[in-house]
This record gives C-alpha cells, sequence and structure tokens, in this order.
C-alpha cells in the first residue's frame, strides 16, 4: 500500500485538494444526517461536527465506517474500508484498486487542516486502509475523513496522546471487551460513544468465530453471522470483519474516539494457544498455522492497530508522565492449556502464558516505565480465583459452561487464564515486589463479568496481611452469555450467591458482578484510577439503555481497590 | 533559653546555644562561628526574641526527612498529622529513593543534588582502601559536594541540621550555620528519639530561625530495623507512625503558634522506605563466594541491608575474572536479585567493584549468617518508593494537589534552591526542581 501525506505529491489528486470546504462539509454532514433521522444522537464534541460519529450508509464507497487507533503524542492511525463497486464485498478479492484521500483538521468543520495525503488500497488488502498520520501535536483533538471517486466518508473524531513527560491531569478510556454479534445488539459501544474518551480500550473477542447457532443470547440468535459458517479461512474473516464494521453502534464509537485493542481468542478461535484452539480441528478445518496466519491477516487489514502480520501485537503507549499502557497478546506464544485444574502442568516453570520475549519485554517495561499507572492491557484475568465449596450443582454447572471448564472445589477456577500458568504469574508478581514497583492495574476482559481484584502478593497470606502487588479492574462482555444467562434466571437472582461464595473464598476479589452487559469508563489521574461499570438494560434491545451499577478506585500508592460508595 | 559562649571544638571555634525543649529538657545548639549567629535572624543579643514573625517575602523552607518511611504507611488513621499535610499540600506518589537505599547517601543527595559518583557518598558502609577496612561514611571529608547547608550563605541567608543519627550528624559536619548534637543517644540504635530532636528543633526554629533546615526523625526507621520479635513488628511499627506524626504535629503547632506557618514551605520525604525479611530469608556474600579461594581470600563485603558492595583487594591482573566470577555466584543464589558495576548506578569508586541487591523479602548478613538479625531493611529496590510531599502554609505551596512526576530524594536540593534564588552547584543537579508543587 503506498501512502502519502504530502499535498504537492504528483499522486494527491489536485480535485481533491482544491475541494471547496462548503463542498465536503456537506457532502459529510448529509451522509451523517441520512442515518441519524432514524438513530440515537451521536456525540458530537462541543455541539459541533454532527458527522463526527454518525453511522454509514449502507451503499457507497464508505460502507464500513472509519475509525483511528494507537494514538502516539505526534500522530494516530486511521483507518477506513472502500467498497469501489458492489461486488467488491469484504473477502470477495474482487474490485479495482482505487486511490483514497484522507485529511486531519483541527475543527470538525475542516478549515484547519493539520495532514492531508492520499493512499492506494485494493483487493490485496480487502480494500481496507490503514495510515500512519505524524507529524501532528500532542494531547490534541482531531477530526479525519477519507475520499474517493464517488464519495466522502463520515467524519471521525480523534485525539493524539500527550508529550512524553509531559503532566497530565486526567485521562478517560473506554473499555470494552467480548461482543458477540449473535448475543445482541452494541448499545454499549453507542453509550460510551457519547463519552469524551482520550481513546477505546478493546481488550479481545472484539468478534466471534462461531456459525449462526452455535453461541448466541442463550438460545436465541439476536442476529446471524455472516457468512453462516464458523469463519476458517481468510475470505470468512475478512468477511466477518467486514458484518460487524456495518454495526451503527460500533460504527459510532469507532468515529467517536481512537481504539487500542488487542485480540484474544475469538479472533480466531475459542481457547488458541500457540499450536492450536480448542475451537479447530487440524486437518479438518485445515492447518491452525494457516488458520491463525489468516485471522492474524485480517485482523491487521480490519483493524485500526499498529500491526501487520508477522510483527507483535503486543506494544506499549505512552500518555505524558500519568500513564503507559502495555497490550498484551496472550494467545500467540501460550502453551497449550493444562488438561484440568488438577494438573501439575499449570505450576510448570517451562509453561508461559506470554512467551519469553513477551515476559522479558513486560518486566522491563513495568520497571523502567517512568509514568505513574502501568496499565496492562491484559486480555485475560491475572488474578488468583478458587472455587468455593458451597455451590449446588446448578451453580456448579452455570460456572463450569461460563468457563468452559470443570469445577472442583478450592482449584483455580479457569486454566485459560492466568491461574493455569502459574509460574509466569509469580514471575509478575516477584518481579513487581522485587523492585518495589507501585500503581500497576490490570484491565481485563474475556470473562463476561465485571470484578475489582487485588492482585495479593501471596493469596495464602494476603487474609492476613492484605499485601497486594496491584491491582485488576476486569470489564464484563458488550453482549456475550455471562451466568444469569447461562443458568436461564433473571439477572441478580441465583448469580448472587455465587458471587458472594466466591468471594468469601477469594478476599482479595472486592467487586463481582456475574450478569451484567455492558461497558466500564477508566478515569485516570495522578491520585488514583477509577472504574465504572455500566449496565445494558437488554442486550437484545438496539435501543437499550444503561445505567451505572458500581464504581471502584485505587488511590495512588495502595494497589488496592475500594469502593467508591457501594454497588449501586 | 540560657545563652550563648563560645568553645573552641576540634570542628574549630564554635559558638554554643542552651536552649530549653518544649518538655523541660536541654538542647544543645551550635553555630559554626559568632558570627554565624549574627548572620541568623534574630542573633545572639535577641535571640530570646526569635522568630517572632514572618519578614515581608520571607520563605522558610524546613525538610523534614521521616527515616525509613514507607508510602502506604501513610493513612488518615495511622498517621493523621502527615496526611493532612499531604492533602494540603502536593504529594508525589511516584517518588523514590535512589542507590543505594541507605540513610547516609540518600540525605546527601537531598542536600546536594547530585549522585553519589560526584558526592563521594554512595553507601552507609564502605570498604575505605585507604584504611584496608569497612566503615561508615560519618566524617565530614567523606562528602565532597558542596551542599546546600552552606551554599544558602551565598545569600546570606542561613541554614540548620537537627538529625537524629550521629552519622548524619557526623557526615554534614559543620555545614549548617547552625546545628544540633543529637543527645541523649539511644544505644545500639545510635539515634535520638524524635521527642528530643522535634525539642531540638522547635528550640532552633526560636533561637535562630534558620532560612533552610534539615530535620531527620529516626524513630520510624528504627524501630523497623530494632524490633526482633516478629510477631509484634507490625503494632510496634505503627506506634513507632504515630508517635512520629504527633511530633511532626507539634512542630507544626509551634510554626502556628510563632507566627511562622505562613511563609513556611515543609518538604517531607522519607530518605528510603522499608521491607521485611523472614528470619530464615539470608543471604550471606561471603559464604557465596567462600567456595573460591581467591575470591575468598580477596573480596572485602560491605554490607548495607539490602545491598552488598564488594570491593577487590587482589592483584590488578585477577580483577576482571574474580569480578566475573563472583558476579556470577552472586547472582545465581537464592534470594540475590541483581548483581551491577557500581556505575550502572552512578556510584563512585567508594562503592567499590560489584553491588548486590538481594529480593523483597530477603536481607543481606554478612559475614556470618546471625550478623544482621535484624527483619527491617532497605539499600535494596523493594525499598526505593517513599513518601515525599511539599506542604506548608506558604501561598507558595500548590494545595490538594497530586504529581505524576518521578520525584527523587536527588531533587530536593534543586527544588528547595528554585525556591531560594540560589543558583545551581558547578556541573549542574543531578536532581530536577519539581515546580509541580508551587503555584505560579
Amino acid at each position: 500500500m503506498h501512502t502519502s501525506q504530502n499535498p504537492h505529491d504528483p499522486e494527491y489528486p489536485e480535485t481533491l485538494a482544491q475541494t471547496s470546504r462548503r463542498a465536503v462539509v456537506r457532502t459529510g454532514v448529509l451522509a451523517g444526517a441520512a442515518v441519524l433521522a432514524g438513530g440515537v444522537p451521536a456525540f458530537t464534541p462541543a455541539g459541533q461536527g454532527a458527522a463526527a460519529a454518525a453511522p454509514t450508509p449502507a451503499s457507497g464507497p464508505f460502507r464500513h465506517g472509519v475509525a483511528s487507533g494507537d494514538p502516539h503524542p505526534d500522530g494516530v492511525l486511521l483507518w477506513t474500508r472502500v467498497t469501489p463497486t458492489d461486488e467488491a464485498v469484504p473477502g470477495s478479492g474482487a474490485g479495482p484498486d482505487v486511490t483514497v484521500s484522507w485529511i486531519v483538521a483541527l475543527d470538525p468543520d475542516f478549515t484547519r487542516v493539520a495532514a492531508r495525503g492520499t493512499v492506494r488500497t485494493g483487493a490485496g488488502r480487502d480494500h481496507t486502509v490503514k495510515v500512519p498520520v505524524s507529524g501532528l501535536a500532542p494531547a490534541t483533538e482531531y477530526w479525519f475523513r477519507f475520499r474517493t471517486h464517488g464519495g466522502v466518508s463520515p467524519a471521525g473524531r480523534t485525539r493524539t496522546a500527550p508529550a512524553a513527560g509531559a503532566a497530565v491531569d486526567h485521562l478517560r478510556f473506554g473499555v470494552v471487551s467480548c461482543a458477540n454479534w449473535q448475543a445482541g445488539h452494541f448499545s454499549a459501544y453507542r453509550h460510551l460513544s457519547r463519552e469524551r474518551l482520550d481513546a477505546v480500550l478493546h481488550l479481545g473477542d472484539y468478534l466471534y468465530e462461531y456459525a449462526p447457532g452455535e453461541y448466541q443470547a442463550r438460545d436465541a440468535v439476536v442476529r446471524p453471522h455472516e457468512p453462516a459458517r464458523e469463519m476458517t479461512t481468510l475470505a470468512d474473516y475478512r468477511a466477518r470483519h467486514g458484518q460487524y464494521k456495518t454495526d451503527p453502534d460500533l460504527q459510532r464509537l469507532h468515529a467517536a474516539a481512537p481504539f487500542i485493542v488487542t485480540w484474544d481468542d475469538h479472533e480466531s478461535a475459542n481457547d488458541a494457544y500457540d499450536d492450536g484452539a480448542e475451537n479447530h480441528t487440524e486437518g479438518a478445518e485445515g492447518s491452525w498455522r494457516q488458520r491463525r496466519a489468516w485471522a492474524q491477516q485480517a485482523y491487521a487489514e480490519w483493524m485500526p492497530v499498529r500491526y501487520e502480520p508477522g510483527e507483535t501485537l503486543y506494544r506499549r503507549l505512552h500518555f505524558g508522565s500519568l500513564a503507559s499502557l502495555s497490550m498484551l497478546d496472550l494467545r500467540t506464544y501460550r502453551d497449550q492449556q493444562a488438561s484440568s485444574q488438577l494438573s501439575d502442568e499449570i505450576d510448570d516453570p517451562d509453561r508461559s502464558i506470554t512467551g519469553q520475549a513477551q515476559m522479558d519485554w513486560l518486566l522491563a517495561g513495568l520497571v523502567g516505565e517512568s509514568a505513574q499507572w502501568k496499565l496492562v492491557g491484559n486480555p485475560v484475568m491475572i488474578t488468583p480465583v478458587r472455587f468455593p465449596s458451597t455451590l449446588n450443582t446448578a451453580e456448579l454447572q452455570g460456572l463450569h459452561e461460563l468457563l468452559g471448564t470443570t469445577t472442583i472445589d478450592g482449584v483455580p477456577y479457569n486454566v485459560d487464564q492466568w491461574d493455569g500458568y502459574v509460574a509466569d504469574r509469580n514471575r509478575v508478581i516477584r518481579h513487581l515486589r522485587d523492585h518495589g514497583v507501585k500503581d500497576t492495574v490490570f484491565l481485563t476482559g474475556d470473562i463476561h463479568s465485571g470484578w475489582a481484584c487485588d492482585l495479593p502478593a501471596d493469596p495464602l497470606t494476603y487474609p492476613l496481611n492484605r499485601e497486594s502487588v496491584a491491582t485488576e479492574l476486569v470489564c464484563t462482555s458488550v453482549t456475550s452469555d455471562n451466568l444469569d444467562d447461562i443458568l436461564g434466571v433473571p439477572p441478580r437472582t441465583a448469580s448472587l450467591s455465587v458471587e458472594a461464595a466466591i468471594r468469601a473464598s477469594n478476599p482479595h476479589v472486592r467487586y463481582l458482578d456475574f450478569d451484567s452487559h455492558g461497558y466500564s469508563v477508566l478515569d485516570v489521574t495522578a491520585a488514583g484510577v477509577r472504574m465504572d461499570w455500566y449496565r445494558l438494560d437488554e442486550r437484545t434491545s438496539p435501543g437499550s439503555g444503561a445505567s451505572r451499577t458500581a464504581s471502584y478506585d485505587v488511590a495512588a500508592g495502595t494497589q488496592r481497590v475500594r469502593s467508591t460508595g457501594g454497588v449501586l | 533559653m540560657s545563652g550563648v559562649h563560645g568553645k573552641d571544638s576540634g570542628l574549630g571555634r564554635r559558638t554554643l546555644l542552651r536552649a530549653v525543649g518544649a518538655s523541660g529538657a536541654g538542647v544543645l545548639l551550635s553555630a559554626a562561628a559568632p558570627a554565624a549567629w549574627a548572620a541568623g535572624a534574630p542573633r545572639p543579643a535577641s535571640v530570646t526574641a526569635a522568630a517572632t514573625g514572618s519578614e515581608a517575602g520571607r520563605t522558610r523552607v524546613h525538610v523534614l526527612v521521616v527515616d525509613g518511611c514507607r508510602p502506604d504507611e501513610i493513612t488518615a488513621s495511622g498517621t493523621p498529622t502527615l496526611a493532612a499535610l499531604r492533602e494540603a499540600g502536593t504529594w508525589f506518589p511516584q517518588a523514590r529513593s535512589l542507590p543505594v537505599m541507605e540513610t547516609i547517601p540518600n540525605h546527601v543527595m537531598m542536600m546536594t543534588g547530585a549522585r553519589p559518583d560526584r558526592t563521594g557518598v554512595p553507601a552507609n558502609s564502605v570498604y575505605d582502601r585507604a584504611l584496608g577496612r569497612v566503615r561508615t561514611l560519618d566524617r565530614p571529608g567523606d562528602l565532597r559536594f558542596p551542599t546546600l547547608l552552606e551554599r544558602v550563605r551565598e545569600l546570606g541567608l542561613t541554614s540548620a541540621s537537627v538529625l537524629s543519627k550521629e552519622y548524619l550528624y557526623g557526615i554534614f559536619g559543620d555545614r549548617a550555620t547552625f546545628r544540633w548534637e543529637p543527645e541523649p543517644i539511644v544505644p545500639i540504635s545510635g539515634h535520638a528519639p524524635d521527642h528530643y530532636t522535634v525539642d531540638a528543633l522547635i528550640a532552633m526554629v526560636d533561637a535562630a530561625d534558620p532560612d533552610v533546615c534539615l530535620t531527620n526523625l529516626g524513630d520510624i526507621d528504627r524501630m523497623g530495623h530494632s524490633d526482633l520479635t516478629g510477631t509484634t513488628l507490625r503494632a510496634a511499627r505503627q506506634a513507632a507512625l504515630l508517635s512520629t506524626d504527633r511530633q511532626v504535629g507539634r512542630f507544626v503547632d509551634h510554626l502556628r503558634d510563632r507566627g511562622l506557618w505562613e511563609s513556611t514551605v515543609l518538604i517531607i520525604l522519607a530518605d528510603h522506605s522499608m521491607d521485611w525479611s523472614l528470619v530464615w530469608k539470608t543471604v550471606s556474600g561471603t559464604r557465596i563466594l567462600a567456595g573460591d579461594t581467591e575470591l575468598a581470600e580477596h573480596m572485602v563485603v560491605a554490607q548495607n541491608g539490602g545491598a552488598d558492595l564488594f570491593s577487590w583487594t587482589g592483584p590488578d591482573a585477577g580483577r576482571s575474572a574474580a569480578l566475573a566470577r563472583a558476579a556470577a555466584l552472586l547472582e545465581a543464589h537464592p534470594g540475590v536479585l541483581s548483581v551491577h558495576a557500581p556505575a550502572q548506578l552512578r556510584l563512585g569508586p567508594e562503592a567499590g567493584d560489584l553491588v548486590a541487591y538481594c529480593a523483597a523479602g530477603w536481607r543481606f548478613t554478612d559475614p556470618y549468617v546471625v550478623s544482621n538479625p535484624i527483619p527491617g531493611n532497605h539499600g535494596h529496590p523493594a525499598s526505593e518508593p517513599i513518601p515525599f510531599m511539599v506542604t506548608g502554609g506558604s501561598p507558595l505551596v500548590r494545595k490538594g494537589h497530586t504529581s505524576s512526576e518521578p520525584a527523587r530524594t536527588v531533587d530536593v536540593a534543586p527544588t528547595v534552591a528554585g525556591l531560594l534564588g540560589l543558583g545551581a552547584p558547578d556541573g549542574g543537579y543531578d536532581g530536577t526542581a519539581r515546580t509541580a508543587a508551587f503555584t505560579g
């Protein structure tokens, strides 16, 4: 893909460079207004730029929205996908190469242009466009959009990261994971799009691999997946990404704030590990290596992420002196999950969830990092959790389904998490202790439930000394089934006893909500980190409301979570 | 207050002032020379009328070191005064001590703004090649870098030191305009209890009203070190914290009573933190190297709690190979976190040839396993985090603020110098003025 940021580049279309502001703005507003008329008002920064977070139409060259990601102090990655002809649907391999121009401005009316350029794309990369824009000012809000023959994209809002070492008063992140198209609508994304966010952290399971009927909302497929089969090929992964990117709420959120993403397992297949996955049948579904390569290629093409196939996805972003964010990849390098919670494998020092290189990188970053808050985008939980012994058969079965594992009293409850890779977790905990690292917060998804936990230096002595080396805040699922769905009971009924039992057996778990779907908002200041959990009224309703369910914070220097006023 | 008289001491001619502390005990203060009292605010003839108010525009700076305090020990219930002061000023939750995380080098860094490779003071205890033995760096000549305590005189200002530990009093010598000679000293710990130290501080304020004052409160640290019972350590530590907190409160109350609070900037920090080890979690560098005859014969260990400093005393020809073997043996041993060349840590030649850190929960004990029975321990990276706040009644202080800036002990000197308008020393500071703590 050739890109150009120079307006004087001969490949930069003169007609685009000279397009009048009035014409462009009018086109953009009209594109957004068509959808806005029947939808929920989108986030409009400073009351301007009505097209900023509007979903795109189902026709024309920009059908999959616009996005930005991985903000740096001097730039951000822009993304879109063009559909030059109706045949050029995602995964088709059809459609001509096209030139796409892009523009970045300081205002939603695009009067103060900061950067512009052109880029070529085509079927070779499924007509996706990724532009790493540089030369921008730090901690600054920008608007961007694309244009190609036949249309102008909606505008997106983005924001660069603060300058290295700069004092930062406040950061605000959306935190989400586990958005299963078939299990409901992405109202969580719509609600988040109304916040003024520095970025959205997507901690994985951005999309799911299953065929219709394989995994949905309890027993109902709210919206069937396309293609109507489990995705296993490059065309499948591309098409599924394309389907998700047509969701109006997802488009709104991508257009409202830059994303910082990592994958978990479902971007490829359930319970993935280095040499396979639980939901992969070698041979019948091709080779795992090939399947994963295709999944990763589609991910690189379709996500606003500074990642290309063959590179490492784990990376670190910086937000002045206030915070760093280490995004982990816990699928590509991990050893196969232990066969059971009773297996000696979970303590095997030779088994790893990160791989050696990523572990070295993580540990070095935690110590060498000059930022105060060491945030870690962590696809699966690191807090040790053990099964209580007081659950009834139905509750145990529910947990079994939620966790995809067999429940046994007093043993780690999920060996797909760091609980199944104890040696690696101990390396992290020991490192934090040995180096006196403070203010490390793991931000986690995966488990379709909300948690706020201390990370004990030693779980056995924690009840006596409450010594904690870090904290973990876990967002719930956008739509994917959780415990009440599996138990087939109303929210906040049967799950309450399970939550109470787990908290009693694991006193470092301060908050647990096994039922809600929704999103979280993370506020970061020098004094503390606070997470608010929001619950959707009804995930299967496209217009679902949302309400706050709980708030916990971590005061600077404490390594402990605390309620800011009780669970609502 | 009983007046002033001259005395020819080993430090040179100095002026002594015997004051009466708030508790009724005598407090002996000294000045470097008779002229020094005259340079101080009330001067000898008017000592009893000292510190009756703040002159327009004058800023008084007190650096108060709560020795060995952990940042997480400052809580509303455990240390209410310190917690309130933190809320009333600017707090740096990222603050850390610097290698070696011991008392003497970090006090020196506070007052010089320079790292040990420039000050000559890398640790509490070093191998003195000239003497051929390990000793404490407690001599005035050990510190080879100018400190704030004497440099403020360039501006016609005065300084004071109220140091509870004998070795601190020793290394800073007569650099301050006014000094307290710590007494009474607790045997073994070598420090004066905080009650007496704050008595002296209050007397110092009343008698000399210095522009800059460095005070060390040693009880918290000494309770961390000296309590050997284990089971009562936490309770004893908590009691020490509360006691010291009250002493700080007594000092603040005095400043308020004397009308000095509104002109005071109070920098409260620790020199290092504290880590606790279990009885059996010991590492003896001496024993680790004992199996290598050459190392056993020629490697000398200066023990600094969580850090061991190794010096090669053998022939130069075998030095590199010997150090490589020693580093390998040490790194492979349980409880040893890491081994460094001193230059990596910005420690000068006084630190010897290798520095070994222990892991959290461990301690070095040399030369014998029983040589260091103290569970409270510092010197290693686990003891880096420290409380660090800038507070006080001065309108210069930014109230209710928390800063993410990575404050360090070495930042104290440039921060204080910036307040007073004092320039940098030759070669500049290694620290950074933490201006985020101030308005404007």
